[in-house]
């Protein structure tokens, strides 16, 4: 089996984040990158489904600029067999990101696409429904599990996702509860934060990830459409928030939400 | 053209100069918050070693760091290993301790001057952690002039007798009552100072008394150990008769420079605690951060942190891990980063005033911890003392 992740370099989610006061963007300046946390739930959940099969091969791709290198090593260093970088310095839209993973999966021949539910940077989440429609794969979005995150088959490195048989068995997460699929394979699942702890690399790893092969494309080699289908006009930080306040009693606390929050 | 050149070496990470440093920076931010840093107070206050989180280090890869990989390690450099410091320090400088005597004084070292045998059979078990090793050179009346040793070894037939009592042994004890698995012991042999691998056991290998009561870095064990007739095969001499003052030096360096390592993840916990309570904290009205006197315990704590930092990474690059005669600056850069992270220490305190003096606010145990710095690996005034003889001697280092 052969299993494709996507891997996205964005901004580390601990980092405080500035718009430009123009709107066209953030400001990037000194800003830490880390592997979309999604993405890196992906990557753990592909190491396991390999650990308990024996046999896949784990292949990362990802679309961007040449520092990605930096989150695939880190993927690397954790256990993927290799990588693939598709290096792009434009800005890309979902769709065209979609499209290019439509044509690695073909070229790769992979069994199973994962990716992170969304990326944290501009939380589309849309790229692993579009790639599913393009391939014509059955989908299943939001995987998590029924075990909880301090469990033991969590600690034991159980897969949440089981593949048996041609088919997969996904937890997926849904209003209220959760909801448990089946799906033949080939197929494009996309995960949520319930569905494991990742591993952080170790040392060993770490050395080994040298000399593992991150392969460059340049993105024009690929004759893939990448043309925007969708401007961002302009960026607002959310509003600043406001300073707390004490209130004397119960009662005025209940009006004050009520009257003021309108929450109650 | 000129725009380039600046570019490329702007970008150039002194902390994480390759992809190697950075994820292992990567690795250990996340081994540090998830499994040091929630049993730093308890261990500490315990006065207890956990071996388990000892054992996890080893799982990580980080008990072989600078070994080599034919040899089973890592093969990184100095770079990592101050990193590695920096990281485990700023959350347990105890812990980290323990960490040092064994990855830094027993497995650096016997790595680098242990025979193809010798590390056939022991060093695997050092770099997973099944064994805990430590150095012992200081004994009770020879610290700082440590060519005083008064430990001996005699031939006899294929085994050395060896005699003496080693003092202040980081990992000598695990707990009140076992040893350390393994350990380099310094000894003369005639006059000259020679180097012996004893393993728990030896006929004649005795834990003295464990010492209890340490100002700080309390989550280590530090005992005093018993040679008396202890029985040591020929084949645990590391290297020749003799030979040994220039290992025991070369090691200092990396030891030094190390402990200063220490030095920086203590202060730069401290600048965070600091700084963070300055933003919250209100008096007469406003965060105290609005004192020109809270202000300058800031501002002063920063510019000394960067300093030491750079200084640090700065010999750290430079050390060539084989190499002899570094010593200036694995002198220098502990004598720097030990003072500034001392003060540091003390200003974070004072900023937090009273909360600063209660061990929730973790300052205060980093205060305790930092002053270790300024005695164990060589006191500060062996410092005034080595870096003023190196200087006299080849004025030309300064330039350079
Ligand atoms: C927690 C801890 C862990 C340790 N771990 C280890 C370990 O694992 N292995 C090991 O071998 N050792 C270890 N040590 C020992 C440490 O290296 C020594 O304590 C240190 O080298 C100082 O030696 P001393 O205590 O004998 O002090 P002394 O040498 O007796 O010094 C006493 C004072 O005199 C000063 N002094 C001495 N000579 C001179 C001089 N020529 N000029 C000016 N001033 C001088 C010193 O600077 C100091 O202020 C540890 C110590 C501590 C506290």
């Amino acid at each position: 089996m052969k299993i494709l992740v996507t891997v996205k370099r964005v901004p580390d989610p601990n980092a405080s984040i500035k718009v430009k006061p123009d709107g066209t963007g953030i400001i990037t300046d000194n800003l830490k990158y880390v592997v979309n946390p999604f993405d890196e739930i992906a990557i753990e959940e592909a190491l396991r489904l390999k650990e308990k099969s024996g046999g896949a091969e784990v292949v990362l791709v990802s679309v961007g600029s040449k520092t990605a290198q930096e989150q695939l090593r880190t993927g690397l260093a954790m256990g993927a067999d290799r990588a693939i970088l598709v290096v792009a310095e434009q800005e890309l839209d979902s769709l065209a990101v979609a499209r290019i993973f439509h044509k690695l999966v073909q070229d790769e021949k992979a069994d199973l696409v994962l990716l992170g539910k969304q990326a944290i940077d501009d939380d589309a989440n849309q790229t692993g429904q579009m790639l599913a429609a393009l391939l014509g794969w059955p989908q299943a979005t939001f995987a998590s599990k029924t075990d909880s995150l301090e469990s033991e088959a969590e600690k034991s490195g159980t897969p949440g996702i089981q593949i048996s048989g041609g088919a997969a068995k996904v937890v997926r997460e849904v209003d209220g509860g959760l909801e448990t699929l089946e799906l033949p394979v080939p197929a494009v699942i996309t995960v949520d934060l319930r569905l494991n702890v990742p591993r952080y690399a170790s040392l060993p790893g770490i050395m080994k990830a040298r000399k593992k092969e991150l392969k460059e494309l340049a993105i024009d080699s690929l004759g893939v459409d990448v043309k925007p289908k969708l401007k961002i006009l302009r960026l607002d930080p959310p509003p600043k928030r406001q300073a707390g306040r004490k209130v004397g009693s119960v009662q005025e606390l209940v009006q004050a939400l009520h009257n003021e929050a309108k929450v109650i | 053209m000129h725009d380039d050149i600046s570019a490329a070496w702007r970008s150039f990470d002194l902390h994480a100069p390759t992809d190697e440093h950075r994820l292992l920076a990567e690795t250990l931010q996340t081994f540090v918050a998830q499994e040091v840093e929630p049993q730093a107070a308890q261990y500490n206050r315990e006065e207890r070693f956990n071996l388990a989180l000892f054992r996890r280090a080893g799982d990580l890869g980080l008990l072989g760091l600078t070994v080599s990989e034919s040899d089973g390690g890592a093969g990184l450099d100095a770079t990592a290993a101050v990193l590695v410091h920096e990281a485990l320090s700023a959350a347990d400088p105890g812990f980290c301790l323990a960490y040092l005597a064994h990855a830094v004084l027993f497995v650096h070292n016997f790595a680098r001057n242990g025979s193809a045998a010798q590390k056939e059979r022991v060093l695997s078990k050092a770099i997973s952690g099944e064994w805990i090793g430590g150095m012992c050179m200081t004994e009770p009346e020879a610290g700082t002039d440590v060519l005083g040793m008064r430990s001996t070894a005699v031939r006899q037939g294929d085994h050395y007798i060896l005699n003496g009592r080693k003092m202040f042994i980081t990992n000598g004890a695990i707990d009140d009552r076992t040893t350390g698995d393994v350990f380099l012991v310094y000894a003369k042999t005639d006059s000259k100072i020679s180097t012996f691998l004893v393993e728990k056991g030896f006929s004649g290998f005795s834990l003295g008394q464990r010492l209890h009561d340490k100002l700080g870095v309390r989550a280590s064990m530090t005992a005093e150990l018993v040679f008396d007739n202890c029985v040591v095969p020929v084949s645990n001499l590391i290297g020749s008769e003799g030979e040994s003052s220039k290992h025991m030096m070369r090691n200092l360096e990396i030891e030094r420079l190390t402990l200063a390592g220490m030095s920086l993840g203590i202060a730069l916990r401290c600048l965070e605690v600091m700084v963070g309570y300055s933003n919250e904290r209100k008096t007469f009205g406003v965060p105290i951060r609005e004192h020109g006197q809270i202000q300058r315990h800031i501002a002063e704590s920063y510019s000394e942190f960067r300093a030491a930092r750079c200084y640090v990474y700065d010999v750290a690059r430079r050390l060539d891990l084989s190499s002899f005669g570094n010593r200036v600056d694995a002198d220098g850069a502990k004598l720097f980063a030990a003072r500034i992270a001392k003060e540091i220490a003390d200003r974070a305190i004072q900023v937090l005033g009273g909360y600063g003096y209660m061990g929730e606010y973790v300052v205060e145990r980093l205060w305790r911890d930092a002053k270790l710095i300024e005695i164990g690996g060589g006191t500060v005034e062996a410092h005034h003392k080595n870096i003023t003889k190196d200087l006299c001697r080849a004025p030309e280092l300064i330039r350079r």
